[in-house]
């Protein structure tokens, strides 16, 4: 139709608001973004814990439960469904460009890629280092998710955010999720990182929905230190994986750990990632705690 | 976003309207200021529909911005319920009213209706109007027939054998061009092939014949623009295949037909050849070899533009200059056809945009929208009209579909008239200096036109002329121009009279009389005057088959 529309003046003169922190550009979310009525979980860890690892065997073990998946990869290294994918799928970000951000012009298969076992894997991508927001990246993400209606047909998303910043980008996930989940090993900077990450979730959750679901521990025989930590906030550990060299060998063969040569070991780690699956689906308990001072986890710790 | 007059699509509220009022028994809660209300007047003025769109405006005003928005909203919510009985209700908010951010859904679903309440999540700023109708419709045949949907994994239905193939138009809305007539076109077409209609949606449906979707065997896409989401919905929720072919030109409905036939299984022969389509016969006889190669611009939602394109290319030998949309969900389809034609697709919603790519292109004939219409008046170029955005006079009385074999015929009429127009024109540009036709002349069916140009003298057509030059104000050349051409006539009319009076023309010869006939009667006149000056300058006294060529050579050097 052709009708003369006015901008409301509500609209130019709404104030901008103030950018938070110094440094690093924050683009706030939009508020009305929700996502339906799947069960979502975030995935985070220190760099290089193995959260790709444990976020895409979580996802085929969701997807073996019957579940519909989406596992979004939030990490410029953009690698987080390459054992789905079985290749390094273009970022949304990529593909928005080849639009100039005409969103509308996208088809789902454009950024929506079939995995193992039918888990639709999505990488947002990030924003070049040093610059943007990667919390945006993500907003963005989701919203055309959300417009090309794959949130109202999934049962599961998983959110497998980038380890290694605490910014916005960091953040944006937890606005989305309902259960954040921390992997981490048995060594002083994984519990360290994992205090840390703590302490964001327990002040996104006075916000917004999200609460800390518990700890995965990765790539260890032992657990000692991440119980002594546990005990000491008080957190539950949700699943154990020890470190076998298969788990490693399957990242190199574009693998999850479903599709391997199957052996005693590994069907123990298949039904371990199962059993947490499972778990999660019911619903775990929220964990409402409370980080440690730097000073006290170095106390508690030691410094070795 | 940017600030503009005039754009091709309206909101995306607006396409949620459309939907609304195509239904029956569906009732729009609309967060919205007053002035919003104004979009009741495209159903009511443009399209003329006989009654108001099922939409309750909240109206809040200014003041109410400092109190309870949110009461005021579930108030209209609930006195819409009491007040029209809907059987199904749609909830959201104007680009204004998303702004105050209401959350118009909760408020509803709190109001716990005992009927579907659907909430509309439509980003005003970054959608429109297209956009937001498809949306709607989508969340609608998801709510509605979504409690009806087989388990996930389970085996797609088959038909019963010995039934008729079932199938649901998808699209038509209101506010769309000539939806309704394209509905009747390819329903009698789909009941020639003995193929049922379970549910045609949006138009005149109702929240329970949505809820039957999944009856049908396959779905007909008849506007991807609006159809397209719940199309792909259904089909992996139901399995029912979609025919996305759009029925617009004699080549699109052959091969709709074929496609439907293939997929049940039936001969489809007897429906290719249509006694009733006379297009094809029309732009392939002689009266028609002025159409070829004319150059045309199209423009227009991409379903039509698309659909034009091919006509105009293979139905009709127009070359095609330029190709665009302002649809951006269906950007790749139009950029595939414009390289077809070897154009490059204009992708915009900025008019203006438009205006200087026709402007640069001069085509012979602009195919576009109301938006375009404008621009080839602007510009001096013919034009039809082929695609929303929509004009009352794209509500005509008569039937006049796009679709179908009947819509092929409309096409090739109303594509081709501005052209017989531009050539009458053409013609009244050539013969202007001509006694029969200058401006001054009495029209020539009144059978008064001699004489009264006759009865003139040369000093009064000499007034006329001037006071017709003071008339024209806007361009001082022109005027000049105008002013010449006059006086000159008007001594050769002069002239011509005086001799006729004293009798001087040259005898035609019986044979070089009867080559005269051959002439197109148009041009008859001027080339017997212009042969008869030439016999008497040559001071030839009979004119000849050889005189008339001679004197055609010479003219034409």
């Amino acid at each position: 139709m052709s009708a003369v529309s006015a901008i409301p003046v509500a609209v130019t003169h709404k104030p901008r608001p103030r950018l938070d922190g110094e440094g690093s550009l924050q683009v706030p979310l939009d508020p009305n973004l929700k996502i339906g009525n799947a069960k979502v979980f975030a995935v985070y860890g220190k760099g290089g814990i193995g959260k790709s690892t444990t976020s895409s065997n979580l996802s085929v073990a969701f997807s073996k439960l019957g579940k519909r998946v989406l596992q979004i990869g939030c990490d410029p290294k953009h690698d987080s469904t390459f054992t789905l994918t079985k290749r390094l799928v273009p970022t949304v970000i990529d593909i928005l460009e080849t639009v100039d951000f005409h969103g509308e012009e996208l088809r789902p298969e454009d950024f929506v890629y079939p995995g193992y076992n039918g888990v639709m894997c999505v990488e947002a991508g990030g924003p070049p280092a040093g610059t943007g927001c990667g919390g945006y990246v993500v907003g963005q993400t989701v919203k055309l998710l959300k417009e090309h209606h794959l949130l109202e047909d999934t049962d599961v998303v998983i959110f497998d955010v980038l380890g290694d910043v605490v910014c916005g980008g960091f953040a944006a996930p937890l606005q989305h999720a309902d259960r954040a989940l921390i992997v981490a090993a048995n060594d002083f900077d994984s519990i360290f990182a994992m205090n840390r990450i703590v302490a964001a979730i327990a002040s996104k959750s006075k916000n917004y929905n999200v609460r800390l679901g518990g700890v995965i521990a990765n790539r260890s025989r032992e657990t000692d230190q991440i119980d002594k930590y546990n005990q000491a906030i008080g957190l539950e550990t949700l699943a154990r994986f020890p470190d076998l060299d298969v788990i490693r060998r399957s990242r190199l063969k574009k693998a999850t750990l479903f599709e391997m040569e199957p052996s005693p070991e590994l069907e123990a780690v298949q039904n371990e990632y199962l059993r947490l699956a499972g778990n999660l689906w019911m619903g775990t308990k929220p964990q409402l705690t409370s980080p440690l001072k730097d000073r006290d986890i170095f106390e508690l710790l030691g410094f070795e | 976003m940017q600030l503009t007059l005039w754009t091709y699509e309206g909101p995306p509220h607006v396409g949620a309207m459309r939907i609304a009022t195509a239904m029956e028994q569906v009732h729009y809660v609309l967060h919205a200021p007053q002035g919003d209300t104004y979009a009741d007047l495209l159903f009511t003025m443009i399209e003329r529909r006989s009654k108001r769109p099922p939409v309750t405006y909240t109206t809040f005003q200014a003041r109410d911005l400092g109190g309870d928005t949110a009461t005021l909203f579930k108030t209209a919510v609930h006195e819409a319920y009491e007040r029209f009985q809907p059987t199904a209700m749609l909830v959201g908010a104007s680009c204004t009213a998303e702004l105050i951010q209401d959350d118009p859904g909760g408020l509803a679903h709190a109001l716990e209706l005992p009927i579907p309440v659907v909430a509309l999540e439509l980003p005003s700023y970054q959608k429109k109007e297209n956009w937001g109708a498809a949306e709607t419709f989508y969340q609608l045949v998801r709510a509605l027939a979504g409690p009806s949907a087989p388990a996930s994994g389970s085996a797609p239905r088959e038909r019963i054998a010995g039934t008729q193939p079932r199938c649901n138009l998808l699209g038509p809305t209101a506010l769309g061009f000539r939806h309704r007539d394209d509905v009747q076109e390819i329903s009698g077409l789909l009941k020639q092939m003995g193929i049922d209609i379970n549910v045609i949606a949006p138009l005149g449906a109702t929240p329970a014949d949505l809820s039957r979707l999944g009856d049908a065997d396959f779905n007909v896409v008849l506007y991807p623009e609006i159809a397209n989401p719940a199309a792909g919905w259904l089909q992996r929720t139901f399995g029912q295949p979609s025919i996305k072919t759009v029925p617009i030109g004699i080549g699109a409905t052959r091969e709709f037909i074929s496609q439907i036939a293939q997929l049940c299984g039936i001969d489809p022969a007897p429906f290719l050849a249509n006694t009733e389509a006379r297009s094809p016969w029309y732009s392939r006889s002689v009266d028609s070899t002025y159409l070829t190669n004319k150059r045309v611009f199209i423009f227009g939602d991409a379903t039509h533009a698309i659909a034009a394109a091919r006509i105009a290319t293979e139905e009709l030998g127009f070359s095609v200059v330029g190709l665009g949309s302002y649809s951006r969900e269906l950007a790749r389809e139009l950029r595939e056809a414009a390289k077809r034609y070897g154009v490059e697709a204009l992708i915009t919603d900025d008019y203006l945009e438009v205006e200087a790519s026709v402007d640069k292109l001069q085509p012979d004939l602009v195919l576009g929208t109301q938006m375009e219409r404008h621009i080839a008046k602007r510009l001096g170029i013919p034009c039809a009209v082929i695609s929303a955005p929509v004009h009352v006079q794209d509500y005509p009385a008569r039937y006049s579909p796009q679709m179908g074999f009947e819509g092929a015929n409309v096409i090739f009429d109303t594509w081709v008239h501005p052209l017989m127009m531009g050539l009458e024109e053409h013609l009244l540009g050539m013969f202007r200096e001509d006694f029969e036709f200058h401006p001054e002349a009495a029209a020539s069916h009144l059978g008064q036109s001699n004489t009264a140009a006759a009865q003139r003298k040369p000093e009064a057509l000499k007034a006329a002329s001037v006071t017709e030059a003071a008339a024209m104000t806007d361009s001082e050349i022109l005027v000049r121009e105008v002013a010449t051409t006059t006086e000159t006539d008007a001594h050769k009319i002069a002239d011509a009279s005086a001799q006729s009076s004293a009798k001087a023309s040259a005898a035609w010869a019986g044979e070089a009389e009867k080559e005269l006939t051959k002439i197109p009667f148009f041009v008859r006149g001027k080339a017997r005057r212009n042969t008869e000056r030439y016999a008497r300058e040559k001071g030839v006294t009979t004119i000849t088959v050889e005189v008339l060529y001679d004197a055609k050579a010479h003219f034409s050097r």
